[in-house]
């Protein structure tokens, strides 16, 4: 069995770890350059949650009953919760080493909120709403912890205007992350290990305009145009300084959970569709920006209402489901091939053709468990993210409708594997489906090539 | 009475919950059905008698832990057998405790190993709860750590096995080293 630590990178896009910025990582540059590269294609949704823990256990998000942060309580109007660690049910890989024997070291991987036991420890995720709760596995491990480093930061406001306060709260988070990462690396018993870094998403999503030349709104020599790749280079030193201090033969595993890209709008999602008569407002919206919620609707004479996000939940009002539903569920399947035919017309504020995917959730997983959307939406393959809000004068913004973001989730991320023994082939090995990351790791852990 | 010219120590350490107290008395109940003179000294009993007060912070349990060695050795070196159950979470800790009895008497450690999920499903007391209320502060396992034993003389599992086989396996490994019959 092998010792092997998988170094995960929220949001991290091919195009920035094996391309542009390869030649100016000395560590990342090496793992990726002499490991074995895949591009890795995301989950349905390509979203943080579900996507790591996609990975984790190799089951889709509909196995999982993970369609994103939020989901809707089936058959209520305003209920909703955060997915969280309670909700999942399969086997995470460390608990899968676990009944081996391997200890492991969990830090940061979503969604780990509330911790759960494991044989090993175990920092939860950036879901923690504080450090003032419990977040380790054991619960000890929080003091331990605490002593030696303060308080533990699980994420930074980002989706501000004050991007300096963005940057400094990344470089003081990732530090302090690597910090934790280290001593737990150094003073505990392990044989595997995953951490996630959120600061890579936070720092696409506060900077992506500032350093994407192809980016709508790109302003060459702008006073950010550096920090994604000053950004990396201090993570790629961390990185270095981490591998430095662990067995040499360890396995490495670079990965991220889905891509980055830049986005260029916001589709207002509820104005489409209470123009094409699936929604109806109780009256006029009185400002721009307002959101939706369940007394604006006229639910009597309204079919659908959707969601905001890096991608769209769509909702039915189903008669015997809803509160006041008025589709009946033997016309849903129609309603869903119309809508989709509805949206594959959709074309951007110029009239530019846009590619647009609508699926219902039994169409993308073998199971679909817990509270799944109706339909989820891509628009313009994830280019263009929902606008949840309605009374705009458009149904085109140039901003995201809930603060400063700049990136867009994209399909592709990155999945290395770098043996320091060189017992593996390196190079370029094609694509690889998320779902199947898990057992792929677990075949070079347990040195058994027919596991795949 | 059956009498030993020397005694000895059989110290229990494990996370609250994980069965050393149930184990030391069973065991304590067959040796003294052998005829031995046997005491059993466990932390309840400690702290409302040779150790009234004593608080749970690293340095307090410490010097609890060495009252309680004093006492076990000066019952050894007399004959009789002692099962001390405490959490005793600190390796340095029972370093210290070994190295005082071991000086008169032999000196036997027991880890009693039950995962944490499995003691805060138990939680006998009704202390984790509360400790993960976080009502108890210094509570082994949730805001203090338990180091275990690294090379312990008896490794019990109280999940995997019944009370009954742990306490024959102790008994066995009593029987091999000091000829109890």
């Amino acid at each position: 069995m092998r010792r092997a630590i998988v170094i995960g990178l929220d949001c991290a896009p091919p195009r920035i770890l094996y391309d542009e910025l390869r030649n100016e990582l000395n560590v990342l540059g090496k793992l990726v350059g002499e490991g074995q590269r895949y591009i890795m294609r995301s989950s349905h949704p390509p979203i943080t949650i579900p996507a790591w823990m996609v990975m984790a256990t190799g089951k889709t998000p509909g196995e999982l009953g993970l369609y994103g942060f939020r989901h809707r309580v089936l058959g209520s109007y305003d209920k909703m919760y955060i997915a969280d660690s309670t909700r999942i049910r399969e086997e995470p890989i460390w608990n899968t080493l676990g009944k081996h024997g391997v200890n492991s070291i969990v830090v940061g991987v979503p969604p780990s909120y509330p911790p759960r036991p494991i044989k090993g420890y175990l920092i939860s995720d950036f879901i923690t709403p504080d450090h003032t709760k419990r977040y380790t596995w054991p619960p000890w491990l929080k003091k331990e912890i605490e002593n030696r480093f303060g308080p533990y930061i699980f994420d930074v406001v980002f989706r501000i205007e004050d991007r300096d306060k963005v940057a400094k709260g990344l470089w003081e988070m990732t530090e302090q992350h690597f910090k934790v990462l280290e001593y737990l690396l150094t003073n505990k018993k392990w044989g595997f290990a995953w951490f996630v870094e959120i600061g890579v998403d936070r720092l696409h999503h506060a900077f992506w305009k500032y350093w994407d030349r192809n980016h709508p709104k790109h302003v060459s020599g702008n006073k950010y145009e550096q920090i994604i790749p000053s950004y990396y280079k201090f993570l790629d030193e961390k990185i270095g300084s981490l591998l430095e201090k662990i067995p040499k033969d360890t396995l490495v595993f670079i990965v991220s959970d889905h891509g980055a890209k830049a986005m260029k709008g916001a589709f207002v999602v509820n104005q489409w569709l209470e123009e094409k008569g699936y929604l109806k407002l109780k009256k006029k919206p009185e400002k721009p920006g307002e959101d939706l919620k369940p007394n604006m609707i006229d639910w009597d004479h309204t079919k659908v209402w959707g969601w905001g996000g890096y991608y769209s939940r769509f909702f039915i009002n189903v008669k015997g489901r809803e509160p006041n539903g008025i589709v009946e569920p033997s016309d849903v399947p129609e309603l869903i091939e119309e809508l989709k035919d509805e949206l594959r017309k959709i074309k951007g504020p110029n009239g530019e053709v846009w590619n647009t995917k609508a699926y219902a959730p039994r169409e993308l997983y073998p199971v679909v468990k817990g509270d799944p959307p109706d339909m989820m939406v891509y628009f313009d393959d994830l280019s263009w993210r929902a606008a949840g809000t309605i009374g705009w004068n458009t149904l085109y913004l140039e901003e995201n409708d809930k603060g400063p973001d700049d990136a867009v989730h994209d399909w592709y991320g990155v999945f290395t594997i770098y043996d320091p023994e060189e017992t593996i082939e390196s190079g370029d090995k094609g694509i690889i489906d998320i779902h199947r990351i898990k057992d792929k790791m677990i075949q070079y852990i347990m040195e058994d090539k027919k596991i795949v | 009475m059956k009498h030993l010219n020397k005694g000895f120590v059989v110290w229990f350490t494990g996370l609250p919950g994980s069965g050393k107290t149930t184990l030391a008395k069973n065991v304590a109940k067959i040796l003294r059905d052998k005829g031995y003179r046997v005491e059993v000294i466990d932390g309840d009993w400690a702290r409302k008698t040779i150790s009234l007060g004593a608080g749970y912070t690293r340095e307090e349990r410490r010097i609890h832990l060495h009252r309680v060695a004093w006492v076990a050795r000066l019952l050894a070196r007399n004959g009789v057998i002692v099962l001390c159950s405490f959490v005793s979470p600190y390796r340095d800790v029972r370093k210290m405790i070994r190295e005082i009895i071991e000086e008169e008497a032999p000196f036997i450690e027991v880890y009693v190993y039950c995962p944490l999920e499995e003691c805060i499903r138990r939680d006998p007391k009704g202390l984790y709860k509360k400790a993960l209320r976080g009502e108890i502060k210094h509570f082994t396992g949730i805001s203090d750590p338990y180091e275990p034993p690294e090379n312990p003389d008896i490794v019990v599992d109280t999940v995997k096995y019944s009370i009954e086989e742990n306490v024959e396996k102790i008994i066995n490994y009593l029987a091999k080293r000091f000829g109890i019959n």
